[in-house]
């Protein structure tokens, strides 16, 4: 198991000199000094108000990073050391930063989250990115229905514009609801809260020692729950920063969200279906919000992508999708955009057809995930006109419509699976 | 035995800290007095004890436990006579032990033949030694003590038809130190006492001297002339003994206190006392290393006076909101215990009877740099009554046997001045100083081998105090030193076992003695000196280089 | 003169006939040995055909593009044709071995050479299998990085890498077979340069602007608004 090296000796010490704890907050970073800093101070703000009698550190796995960061995350201490006094501190606050090896990612950063929770037991956990627009009482509102209520896992709920988060709503959401059955809206997130318990019980799990390089760790802790039936709530924090944050590029975007959730369905299928219904998760202070404010967008840009790609990447998508689909796709990539509907069920074939392929590797893995990114944006040049001018509730219901459709198609991703197509 | 007759003797003190009433009774009236307490002077010698601090004695009405005076020059009936307390002193002076009284100086009984007098009409010569107004508006702004009984700091006197200030209860109205009258009869008391032999005084509710309208009436600089006064001429007639100021405020104003060496010899140390008890709780030594840093530099001839309990309620008068409501939800969750701000419980009911803390908090006050106060019957971990009103819960008889009423008194047990414990967890057949001397692991064997390792060496009382801050926070560590020898306490303060790595490195080289068992402890390298811990332990280590 | 005729003829024909007698046992030798290494190379064909299939070798071969180009060649699969290739070298070999013992000195060195030849040409085999394989891989990779980047021409991009990834097996296969060392060398050498250099001259002249437009991206924000607003938060 990768537990013995991935705590570096210093780390121990620094864990050791922590101890036992209530709660922990962990803060993966990457060369994040730009933004890691108000994240701390937040987290911090959060604890010191809302938790001011718990024992409570932050914990910092950092892939490596050669600047500011980890003095950022350590000066969010609060100690006797500093010799300045705290009034509205009753406790010493470690906020710790240690490296581990190898490059950075998230998965990793989540496996020494994990195994510091191990060591140090805490009642309840969290994961706030580095760049996450986080704020202090988003703190309690994550981890008190962990610590008072007894839940394993809280995913966050956003206040979002309605072309904010599409990859989460185009393809995890409504993969995993027909999938896994259970209707988490973020399942993978840039703050999560979870309880000891189910991070011990992930940390058990034998997916670790894999490639453990890639992203997407958040994404293991939403399946795990679900899979083996721990109890989930969804909170609502606030609104979702989004374009300041978004990765500038969507082939990386893919691969911190497809790629992983490709892979777990391959280690953590779904356990067989009870009902044919998708359980609801409760959602606690609130439900998603749709902001609705006007934005300019290049959708003919998109819609060129889509085109360009599907005809050069002929070769590729002709190994990866079925010959029906890849037809349809062609047709569409010459119809021209006035004229091209990507339907749901040609997206949801699509998405299928690929999780597939990805599972018999019948090409390199990687490339499978950037064949999929012109795809992608096909579907959603065929979103932003469908939803142009529709409202909060209107642009729900399009994306409930392909969620049934993603449930419909599970037989057909199961054929495919199971090599009878 | 003589005395020792350093004039600093209050720094290697070892202070019993005693209510004559309490502690025995030799001629079976229910009531401790002299006679009984002289009886005594061989326990506390044995104690390693060579310093007692009396609460008040004088005749009173006892209001307010003897702290309302009616007569400063005599001794309560019901303690025995003025010979018997000089009889008392010699005998303690014959075994070394020095003895503090209580001086009340800011205010009196209502029953006091001088504020009888006062009030009996406006026109009275002895009007003027009490603060009398026409209105209770005056002095707006300053806060009320006795939060639980009082509404105001005027009381309305029907006789003489206007309100008479007083900080404390209402019976106990304040002396008028703008008087020079009052400062001169109250030197004349002190003196009274001083030529008899008494060693110190505890000058009660100094803070309170002087008023003057807006302010908030503590702390004035008149109250500090008034001290350096009766400070010069204690130097010039009494050399050798000591003024003791009881001043529960921050340290920074504390240290007024000290003058510069021309006031108070020696105060107490109120605000470490309940963080003391908070970083145990919290099982973080944050508390207690905030609060010391915070501590101001004390002339050289000065002194801190460190207790854990004492005959009042645990104040949480100087902590921030946010603590207090810790305290009280981790030490008093009944409400019955809370009083005036604080937590009127007796030391080992606060630590829920366990003998591991009781020691790490005896360790720690004999180790923080001052004169350690041990509150009589904490020693024996005697337990406490919350039933008993007011303050009286921490101020049962002293439980000396399992016999008749605790070995305390021969009287009926309902003559008693106060109910003995009974439970079966504190009561005196559990808890008591005969049987607890039979057991070398007795609490009681423990603080006199306790006691005896700290008079060993004067650098806990003298010496300079430099905190280690290892990162494991639940590790509280320091080092002591005077002259040429350094001293390394470490304590923790958690429950749980704890691993902690000091850095020694300006100590390289000294090999460490552990100062109960004298076993010696690997050399100081270049590595940080890693030391495991269990639950509660503390060292105490004597460097040395060989 | 008859008899010595005769004589002659006799002894010349005893000698023949020793040296048949002589030879004959060899030749059984040699001819069972061929038979064994007949059924020797038949079943090592069989194994290496079922190892083949275990490893699925023929699904690595059509990622390597190999399949495509035999079936163009109306050759049957690969793992087909590998282990035709392993019977083959194993017969020849086991004939290597029974000729051997004719002991027909002229042809020992021809033998040794043949058997010092076989692990080059297994070497050979690897390199452009490997080769091929890896021109694959590239070229897709290639391929989704040009088109998920907007580069223009994607395709004419990745059949350049795939080409030249294949020349370089190619060369190399060639090389370590020793065939027409010297003149591949160059050969290569001279394709690829010329390519290289071709593609710098068009990058250099043709994709100044696009040179251009790339480093603003990097180093400049006014050229990332812009981008902003039509890339679409998708997490």
């Amino acid at each position: 198991m990768a537990e013995e090296t991935i705590l570096t000796d210093d780390s121990l010490r620094e864990l050791m000199n922590v101890g036992e704890v209530d709660i922990l907050v962990g803060v993966p970073t990457y060369n994040s000094a730009n933004t890691v800093g108000p994240v701390v101070q937040a987290i911090r703000a959060g604890l010191l108000k809302y938790f001011p009698r718990q024992r409570a550190a932050i914990i910092n796995p950092d892939g490596g990073s050669n600047d500011a960061t980890q003095e950022l995350v350590r000066a969010a201490s609060i100690s006797d050391m500093q010799h300045a006094a705290h009034p509205q501190a009753l406790r010493t606050l470690h906020s710790i930063s240690t490296r581990y090896e190898g490059n950075p990612g998230s998965a990793k950063a989540l496996y020494t989250i994990l195994a510091a929770a191990d060591l140090l037991h805490p009642t309840a956990c969290a994961v706030i990115s580095a760049d996450s627009n986080v704020e202090p009482d988003w703190i309690p509102r994550l981890l008190q229905p962990v610590y008072r209520d007894n839940l394993d896992l809280i995913t966050p709920l956003y206040r979002r514009h309605k072309f904010d988060g599409l990859l989460v709503r185009n393809v995890a959401y409504p993969m995993i609801r027909a999938l896994y059955r259970k209707c988490v809206r973020e399942p993978y997130s840039s703050e999560v809260a979870f309880s000891g318990r189910l991070g011990s019980h992930l940390l058990g799990r034998d997916i670790w020692s894999e490639d453990m390089g890639f992203s997407g760790g958040e994404l293991f802790l939403t399946i795990a729950a679900i899979n083996d039936s721990f109890r989930i709530a969804q909170v609502f924090l606030g609104s979702k920063d989004g374009l300041d944050h978004a990765p500038a590029d969507l082939v990386r975007a893919m691969r911190d969200t497809v790629a992983p959730l490709f892979s777990a369905l391959e280690h953590s299928p779904p356990a067989p279906a009870s009902s044919s219904e998708c359980a609801s998760v409760p959602s606690i202070g609130g439900n998603a919000e749709i902001t609705l404010e006007p934005r300019r967008i290049n959708r003919k840009r998109l819609y060129e992508m889509f085109a360009n790609g599907v005809v050069e990447l002929e070769p590729v998508l002709k190994v990866i999708l079925s010959p029906p689909t890849l037809t349809e796709l062609q047709h569409g990539a010459t119809k021209g955009e006035g004229e091209f509907c990507y339907s749901d069920e040609l997206w949801v074939r699509t998405v299928y057809e690929f999780a597939a392929s990805y599972h018999k590797s019948v090409i390199s893995r990687d490339h499978i995930i950037q064949a999929l990114a012109p795809l992608y944006r096909g579907k959603i040049h065929t979103f932003l006109l469908t939803n142009r001018d529709a409202d909060g509730a209107e642009v729900e219901g399009n994306v409930e419509t392909l969620c049934l459709a993603f449930e419909r198609f599970k037989p057909y991703l199961d054929d495919l699976w199971n090599g009878r197509k | 035995m003589a005395l020792s007759q350093d004039p600093l003797w209050y720094k290697d003190a070892i202070i019993y800290q005693v209510h004559v009433r309490a502690f025995y009774d030799s001629n079976g009236d229910g009531i401790g007095d002299f006679v009984g307490l002289a009886q005594k002077l061989d326990y506390l010698k044995d104690l390693g004890i060579d310093t007692v601090w009396l609460m008040p004695f004088f005749p009173s009405p006892l209001r307010d436990d003897g702290y309302d005076i009616a007569d400063y020059r005599s001794v309560h009936l019901n303690y025995g006579t003025l010979g018997d307390f000089k009889a008392f002193l010699d005998a303690a002076h014959q075994r070394g032990i020095r003895v503090i009284i209580e001086m009340v100086l800011n205010h009196t009984s209502d029953q006091h033949p001088w504020f009888q007098e006062s009030r009996s009409s406006r026109n009275n010569p002895r009007r003027d030694w009490y603060v009398w107004s026409d209105t209770d508006t005056k002095f707006r702004g300053t806060r009320i003590i006795f939060l639980d009984t009082e509404l105001s700091n005027w009381a309305w006197d029907p006789v003489s038809k206007q309100y008479y200030w007083h900080r404390f209860f209402s019976h106990q109205p304040d002396l008028n130190y703008d008087n020079p009258a009052v400062r001169e009869e109250m030197w004349d008391v002190m003196r009274f006492w001083l030529a008899m032999g008494v060693d110190a005084f505890r000058l009660d509710a100094v803070p309170y001297l002087i008023e003057r309208e807006g302010t908030n009436c503590e702390n004035l600089p008149e109250t500090h002339a008034i001290m350096k006064d009766f400070r010069a001429r204690l130097d010039r007639e009494f050399p050798g003994r000591m003024f003791l100021a009881e001043a529960n405020q921050w340290p920074s104003d504390l240290r007024q206190y000290f003058g510069s060496g021309d006031e108070f010899h020696a105060a107490f140390h109120f605000p470490l006392m309940p963080r003391m008890f908070m970083g145990l709780k919290l099982e973080d030594r944050k508390p207690i290393t905030e609060i010391l840093q915070q501590t101001p530099e004390i002339p050289e001839t000065c002194q801190w006076l460190l207790f854990l309990r004492n005959h009042d309620e645990l104040t949480l008068e100087m902590v921030t909101d946010m603590e207090r409501d810790y305290m009280y939800d981790e030490y008093a969750r009944d409400k019955s215990m809370r009083l005036n701000l604080g937590i009127r419980r007796r030391l080992a009911p606060l630590l829920d009877n366990d003998r591991r803390r009781m020691e790490l908090m005896n360790g720690i006050l004999m180790s923080l740099p001052g004169t350690p106060i041990i509150y009589y019957g904490d020693e024996i971990g005697m337990g406490d009554n919350v039933n008993l009103g007011d303050r009286n819960g921490v101020r049962t008889p002293m439980q000396w046997d399992g016999g008749w009423n605790g070995g305390f008194s021969s009287a009926d047990p309902e003559k008693l001045y106060s109910p003995l414990m009974l439970n079966p967890v504190y009561g005196f057949q559990a808890v008591n100083v005969a049987s607890q001397k039979r057991f070398e692991h007795s609490l009681l064997s423990w603080t006199k081998r306790m006691v005896k390792v700290r008079r060993s060496t004067p650098v806990f009382g003298r010496g300079s105090i430099e905190f280690l801050y290892p990162a494991n926070h639940r590790v509280l560590a320091y080092v002591r030193r005077w002259q040429k020898e350094t001293i390394l306490v470490v304590n923790n303060v958690s429950s749980a076992a704890q691993a902690v790595e000091l850095d020694l490195r300006p100590y390289k080289g000294n090999i460490l003695i552990e100062m109960f068992g004298r076993n010696i402890f690997p050399r100081i390298g270049d590595l940080p000196y890693l030391l495991t811990m269990g639950p509660y332990q503390f060292y105490w280590f004597r460097l040395r280089k060989i | 003169m008859w008899e010595k005729f005769v004589f002659e003829l006799r002894l010349a024909t005893q000698e023949i006939v020793r040296n048949i007698a002589q030879f004959l046992p060899r030749l059984m030798v040699t001819l069972i040995i061929v038979i064994i290494g007949w059924v020797a190379a038949w079943l090592l064909k069989t194994i290496v055909r079922s190892i083949l299939r275990l490893a699925r070798f023929d699904r690595l071969s059509e990622d390597a593009g190999a399949t495509q180009l035999l079936r163009k060649a109306a050759l049957p699969s690969s793992s087909e044709l590998l282990s035709r290739f392993v019977f083959w070298v194993a017969w020849i070999g086991f004939i290597m071995v029974g000729v051997s013992v004719l002991g027909i000195v002229s042809l020992q060195p021809h033998i040794s050479n043949f058997f010092a030849y076989l692990p080059r040409l297994f070497a050979a085999f690897f390199l452009v299998f490997f080769g091929l394989l890896a021109a694959s891989f590239f070229s897709r990779a290639t391929l989704l990085a040009a088109v998920n980047a907007g580069a223009p021409s994607p395709r004419l991009i990745s059949s350049t890498v795939r080409t030249l990834i294949t020349i370089l097996g190619i060369s190399m296969a060639f090389e370590e077979l020793g065939l027409a060392e010297r003149t591949v060398l160059i050969a290569f050498g001279l394709i690829f340069g010329a390519l290289l250099f071709g593609l710098a001259l068009a990058f250099g002249l043709g994709g100044r602007d696009l040179a251009r437009r790339f480093l603003e991206k990097r180093f400049s924000r006014e050229a990332h608004q812009e981008e902003r607003e039509d890339e679409l938060s998708p997490l």
